[in-house]
């Protein structure tokens, strides 16, 4: 495969804390994945044995409690990073408001996800339709945690999830609440699955290096797109 | 027989001089911190204030809250019934009927305005009013004109704090609780279909005694019995954290008392004392005999099947279908669309290859477009 | 000239019944009785899963609590072909034995026997001729004289106090009541001894249940093991705790309850041995199986059906016919699609409401249409009598020795003849005598399940037709229990694993029905007829005969 000829530069586009935010974000989501469906679904692997000396599901709730106060607070940096960080990160990227966005987001829908047409998508760091996406995936993320701290209250003594207590009554009983948690967690599975599909899609199609890019934080963007959208962008390099 | 005895009389009655009796108004007056002028008030109160009066109604239910009330061991009903209130009109119980008893009910609202206590067993049809009638007139013009001039409500059990079994879906009749179809008086959900007994006694012991309603959770119920899970407070909770569950009925594990979970145990998301107090003095409650908490203690229950799954089945896709089921089959299209889209891309991207081949660059391909 | 008196509410039952009759020259000549509320649970059971069916079938009623449960899991098992374990079937034996223990104890002192005793004509009594009379009928231990007059200054002080209560705007002093103040006092202090004692016999509803009312149960067995080498499970502990409540049963029923029953029936029998029978025809579904629930032969209460009261014919049940069991509408507020004058049987049973009766607030109801939330069931098309009469006529017609040896010794005590039975009194004293068997069939049930635990079968569930995988694309079930109020019985069709029809006919809805298209009355309203009314302001006679069918109303509308 030949290279391109037309000329590239690097932007650094996610900051160390957005990429550490990532990566704790993704882990979390995982772990949180995984014991969740253990505890609605606990697997039968003991039998004619004493509760005395076992303790693994009480584990694999601890790790899920564990992994969601990580999963929160860590959430709770990102919405703060959404104020602080670079124009990226920001959060007018994410809630789309402005016209070029919704008309980036019908650009997006038939170049990456019908194929109907063939065009070069300009964005630097998300296209409109991927900050739609995680914007929603924002709002799942503060379901969870009401939902989930909701629940928790109940067990818990410590002011913060105390302060969730209104959940259970609000929507009418622990029973809503858990059955929403759970439902809840296939959107997360299901956009994972989307989403490390998309980030190698986009990775092949436009070799840009967005596989990489939230490892190291830079993306090879075309210069006349960096010109056009982000003159200083490129050149902090 | 008409009049009621007041406190002074009752004092009185038991032999003690009116002397005395004003000498114990005179050192409450000092205990409550109030002037002189202040004890012709309690002397007052004392005299003409009556024993609590209580109206019971019975709507759409099933009468086993009743029951549940007299199966009580600490106090036993009948003293209740004959020491500690005035139950003036209660249809289970009571010796008149027809004409006679409903007398019994407009009489206290009469002499009592303020003063008398609500109880209600049964949930309100909305639907129809006629779906519930007592004495020729509808369960909702008979509550509206009690609760007008009551002190408060009490909603027993699951009828009247939350629709209970009539109102499961597609509730026909629009059965609704108490606390939906009145407005204006504090109402006590005292849960449980049908609420233990003890609990429905201790409730109205809290009332007489500290005079006042109890504190209640988000959904009205009395934090005292209502503020912890049946999960929380389960003997069998060593089991579920160890992972030790009963498979199927009567299998190992339920000859070894092993957690209920995976038979629908909804302890961990009911609220109630039955691992605490247990039911019928002590004796033993759903989960030590065997079967899973079904949630008798919540609103809308009744809906959260089926019983023996942990996850209530989706309404519209069938007894069968629970949340995992239909999350793993979007999670199988979704695999299945990304299958699709990734052989597109291929094919696209195999073509855009071929022609950069042959014409030099992709991107001068793409600016044409 | 007829004058139409309105009781509303009925009290001292289960629900909401409202009894309308026409009294002429002192004499009622016509009666109506109308259930006054519904919840159409037979609706909300639809669509829903069968295994889930007996809970909700069990909030029908909390009075019969656990009956329907009973009645759900069998049907729900015939249906599918599943047959309960035998230690399954004896623990819901003696749980359906403890229900009628405790019912009909509760009735009789509670909800029946302020119909017959006078509470305020106590405070007369004389407390040593009451002790006198109980120890001379009973060797209960409560009967010294300072026990008596213990009640006695209780039941003054709370009359004196003006706190009447629940027993306010009573008929007391009423010319109907008969007995001596006496004997009024014997029964006003087991009254308050039965409120006390009837909280313990349910226990055995929550050793194997886990709580009553609404004890938990299950198809295929029941929820609790047996293990009697564990602390969570049935073991000798929870076991002698049955046995004992058994036996302490055993020992109230006999030395209180019959007594009683006996001691007040004797100043009663000469006129309500006679009034109150209404009709001629009984029927039992039978229950209590020693040997399994598919072997009908092996149940203590035989099956049948006895006519136009011919002892000494008992006629074959069988509910599947469709001929046989029927339900009309054409005096109940609901709709069949084919119209309201036909009759069908409960597998094409339909329940969809439709009021056409007064807006509330209503003076009357209109008896020239329909009238009532019960609907109208029938057996071969005749309306029959269901509840303990009916088991102790067709126990005692089809050569039960047990059964017979009661009710003979009975009579003979009564020195009344055996029409006597054929009446209001008759229905209060089998019941009386059907608990006083089923003490003795409780306490052979435990030994049966101690005799199988000793020889090592602890099987307490059929797991094999658990997974609705396992089950067939269509389903008819029929389940049969005799209830305390009379024969229940339960029809489900299962479609695709999940209920498409539900139906329940129940005891009172026999008892307590309009009329059907034939213009036949039912039990209750048959039973009026020819009552004699001493004050037409007070009809407590009216709460007499009702009373002793022990009405559930809850259960009869559903
Ligand atoms: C991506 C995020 C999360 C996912 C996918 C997830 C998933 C799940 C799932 C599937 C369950 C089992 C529900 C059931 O069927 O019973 C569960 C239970 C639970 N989760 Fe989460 N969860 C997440 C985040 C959280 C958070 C942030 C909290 C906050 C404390 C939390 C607290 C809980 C609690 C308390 C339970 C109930 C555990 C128990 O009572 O045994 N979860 N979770
Ligand atoms: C192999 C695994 C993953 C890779 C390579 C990856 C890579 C990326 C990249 C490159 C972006 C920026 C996307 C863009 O420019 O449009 C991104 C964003 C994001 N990813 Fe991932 N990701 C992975 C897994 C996950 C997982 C498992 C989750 C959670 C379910 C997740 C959640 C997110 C979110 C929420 C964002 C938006 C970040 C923000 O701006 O705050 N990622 N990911
Ligand atoms: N009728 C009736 Fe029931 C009974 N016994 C049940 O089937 O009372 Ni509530
Ligand atoms: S809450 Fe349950 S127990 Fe109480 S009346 Fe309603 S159905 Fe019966
Ligand atoms: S049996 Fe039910 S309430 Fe008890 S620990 Fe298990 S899940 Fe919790
Ligand atoms: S079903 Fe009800 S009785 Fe208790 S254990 Fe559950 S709340
Ligand atoms: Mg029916």
């Amino acid at each position: 495969m030949r290279s391109r000829s037309i000329p590239m530069r690097e932007v650094h586009v996610w900051e160390l804390p957005v990429r550490i935010y990532h990566w704790i974000n993704a882990l979390c989501i995982v772990a949180l994945c995984i014991t969740g469906y253990i505890i609605g679904e606990p697997l039968a692997f003991m039998k004619g044995t004493e509760a005395y000396f076992n303790y693994w599901f009480g584990t694999v709730r601890f790790i899920h409690f564990v992994a969601a106060f990580l999963f929160f607070f860590n959430f709770i940096f990102r919405i703060y990073w959404g104020f602080a960080g670079n124009e990226f990160a920001r959060w007018y990227n994410f809630i789309p408001l402005k016209r070029s966005q919704w008309k980036e987001i019908m650009d997006v829908i038939r170049v990456d996800i019908l194929q109907i047409t063939h065009k070069r998508i300009d964005s630097i760091g998300h296209n409109s339709l991927a900050s739609l996406i995680y914007f929603v995936t924002f709002l799942f993320f503060l379901v969870q945690c009401l939902t989930g701290f909701g629940m928790y209250a109940a067990m818990s003594t410590s002011f913060l999830p105390k302060m969730f207590a209104w959940v259970v009554p609000m929507l009418g009983g622990d029973m809503n609440v858990r059955q929403l948690h759970h439902i809840f967690m296939w959107g997360f599975i299901l956009f994972a699955l989307v989403h490390m599909y998309l980030v190698f899609y986009h990775d092949y199609i436009e070799r840009r290096g967005v596989t990489s890019s939230m490892i190291g934080g830079w993306k090879f963007i075309e210069e006349d797109v960096v010109d056009r959208h982000k003159p200083e962008a490129g050149k902090k390099s | 027989m008409e009049k009621r005895p007041t406190f002074y009389e009752e004092v009185t009655d038991s032999g003690v001089p009116r002397r005395d009796f004003l000498k114990f108004c005179t050192a409450m007056a000092a205990l409550l911190g109030l002037e002189s002028s202040g004890v012709g008030q309690i002397v007052k109160a004392l005299e003409t204030k009556p024993r609590l009066p209580v109206i019971w109604f019975h709507f759409q239910e099933c009468t086993c809250c009743s029951e549940s009330f007299i199966r009580s061991s600490h106090p036993e009903v009948a003293d209740i019934v004959l020491n500690k209130i005035s139950l003036d009109y209660q249809e289970t119980l009571m010796a008149a009927s027809g004409v006679n008893a409903e007398e019994a009910y407009k009489a206290v609202m009469e002499k009592f305005p303020g003063e008398y206590l609500v109880m209600v067993e049964g949930s309100i049809p909305t639907e129809d009013e006629a779906y519930c009638c007592i004495g020729g007139r509808s369960a909702y013009q008979i509550l509206e004109e009690a609760v007008k001039n009551c002190k408060a409500v009490v909603a027993w059990g699951n009828c009247a704090s939350a629709g209970c079994v009539q109102a499961a879906s597609p509730n026909p009749t629009g059965a609704k609780p108490v606390h939906k179809v009145i407005s204006g008086k504090p109402v006590i959900n005292v849960q449980g279909c049908p609420p233990i007994a003890d609990v429905m006694v201790g409730v109205v012991v809290h009332l007489l005694t500290f005079d006042r309603i109890p504190q209640l959770d988000g959904l009205g119920r009395p934090k005292s019995f209502y503020s912890r899970r049946v999960h929380d407070t389960c003997y069998r909770r060593a089991n579920f954290d160890a992972g030790l569950f009963v498979e199927s009925f009567d299998d190992e594990g339920a000859k070894k008392g092993y957690c209920l979970y995976k038979m629908g145990c909804k302890g961990p998301v009911t609220y109630n004392s039955c691992g605490i107090i247990k039911w019928n003095d002590g004796v033993s409650y759903p989960i030590q005999s065997g079967h899973g908490c079904i949630g008798c203690s919540e609103a809308g229950f009744w809906d959260n099947g089926p019983f023996y799954e942990h996850l209530p089945s989706v309404a519209g896709f069938g007894i069968e279908t629970n949340a995992d089921k239909i999350g793993l089959g979007l999670g199988v299209l979704t695999a299945a669309g990304i299958a699709g889209h990734a052989i597109v891309t291929n094919v696209r991207k195999h073509k855009e290859i071929m022609n950069e081949q042959e014409e030099g660059s992709s991107s001068e391909k793409t600016k044409e477009i | 000239m007829a004058e139409r008196i309105v009781i509303d509410p009925i009290t001292r039952i289960e629900g909401h019944l409202r009894v309308e009759i026409e009294v002429n020259n002192g004499v009622i000549t016509d009666a109506f009785s109308a259930g006054t509320m519904v919840r159409g649970i037979e609706a909300i059971l639809k669509g829903r899963d069968p295994r889930d069916a007996w809970a909700f079938v069990g909030r029908v009623c909390g009075v019969c609590t656990s009956t329907h449960s009973l009645t759900s899991v069998r049907t729900v098992e015939n249906a599918l072909g599943i047959v309960a374990p035998p230690n399954a079937e004896l623990i819901r034996n003696l749980m359906a034995n403890a229900l009628y223990i405790h019912d009909h104890v509760v009735h009789f002192y509670v909800l029946h026997a302020l119909d017959w005793v006078d509470v305020v004509s106590c405070l007369k009594a004389d407390p040593a001729e009451t002790s006198r009379i109980a120890q001379s009928i009973s060797p209960w231990p409560k009967s010294s004289v300072g026990y008596f007059s213990d009640v006695q200054t209780k039941i003054k002080k709370f009359v004196e106090s003006g706190q009447l209560g629940i027993f306010a705007n009573g008929y007391w002093g009423h010319s109907a009541y008969k007995l001596p103040a006496e004997v009024n006092l014997l029964a006003v202090a087991h009254y308050l001894e039965a409120l006390e004692w009837q909280k313990e016999i349910v226990k055995v509803h929550t050793i194997f249940g886990g709580k009553n009312p609404h004890p938990n149960y299950l198809v295929g067995g029941v929820p609790c093991s047996i293990n009697i080498d564990e602390a969570n499970a049935v073991n000798a502990e929870r076991l002698a705790f049955v046995g004992q409540l058994f036996l302490d049963a055993k020992t109230f029923v006999d030395q209180v309850y019959i007594p009683d029953l006996l001691a007040i029936a004797s100043f009663y029998k000469s006129d309500w041995g006679a009034i109150g029978g209404g009709l001629s025809n009984y029927l039992s579904f039978g229950d209590f199986p020693s040997n399994g629930y598919n072997n009908p032969e092996s149940f203590k209460i035989p099956r049948g059906v006895i006519l136009n009261r011919d002892l000494s014919k008992v006629h074959e049940v069988k509910a599947e016919d469709q001929d046989q069991i029927q339900e009309y509408i054409n005096n109940s507020w609901y709709e069949y699609s084919k119209g309201d004058q036909v009759g069908l049987h409960p597998w094409e049973g339909e329940t969809k409401l439709k009021y056409t009766g007064p807006k509330p607030p209503y003076e009357h109801l209109d008896f020239g249409q329909k009238y009532s939330w019960v609907k109208t069931p029938r057996w071969k098309g005749l309306p029959m009598e269901v509840g303990p009469l009916s088991r102790m006529l067709v126990g005692y017609a089809s050569g039960r020795q047990d059964i017979k040896d009661v009710v003979d010794s009975t009579l003979k005590a009564l020195d009344v003849p055996v029409t006597a039975l054929f009446s209001t009194l008759g229905r209060t004293a089998a019941r009386g005598l059907e608990t006083k068997l089923t003490c003795d069939w409780a306490l052979e049930f435990y030994q049966q399940l101690l005799a199988n635990i000793k020889n090592g079968d602890t099987r307490t569930m059929n797991n094999e037709k658990w997974e609705p995988e396992s089950w067939p694309k269509l389903a008819k079930g029929i389940g049969m229990v005799e209830a305390p109020r009379g024969a229940l019985s339960h029809f489900i069709v299962i479609e695709d694993k999940k209920i498409g029809n539900y139906q329940l006919v129940v005891p009172t809805t026999w008892n307590s029905s309009p009329r059907d298209p034939k213009g036949q009355r039912s039990a209750y309203e048959e039973s009026l007829i020819g009552t004699p009314i001493a004050d037409p302001k007070n009809p407590l006679e009216v709460l007499r005969t009702i009373h002793s069918f022990d009405p559930c109303l809850a259960c009869a509308v559903h």
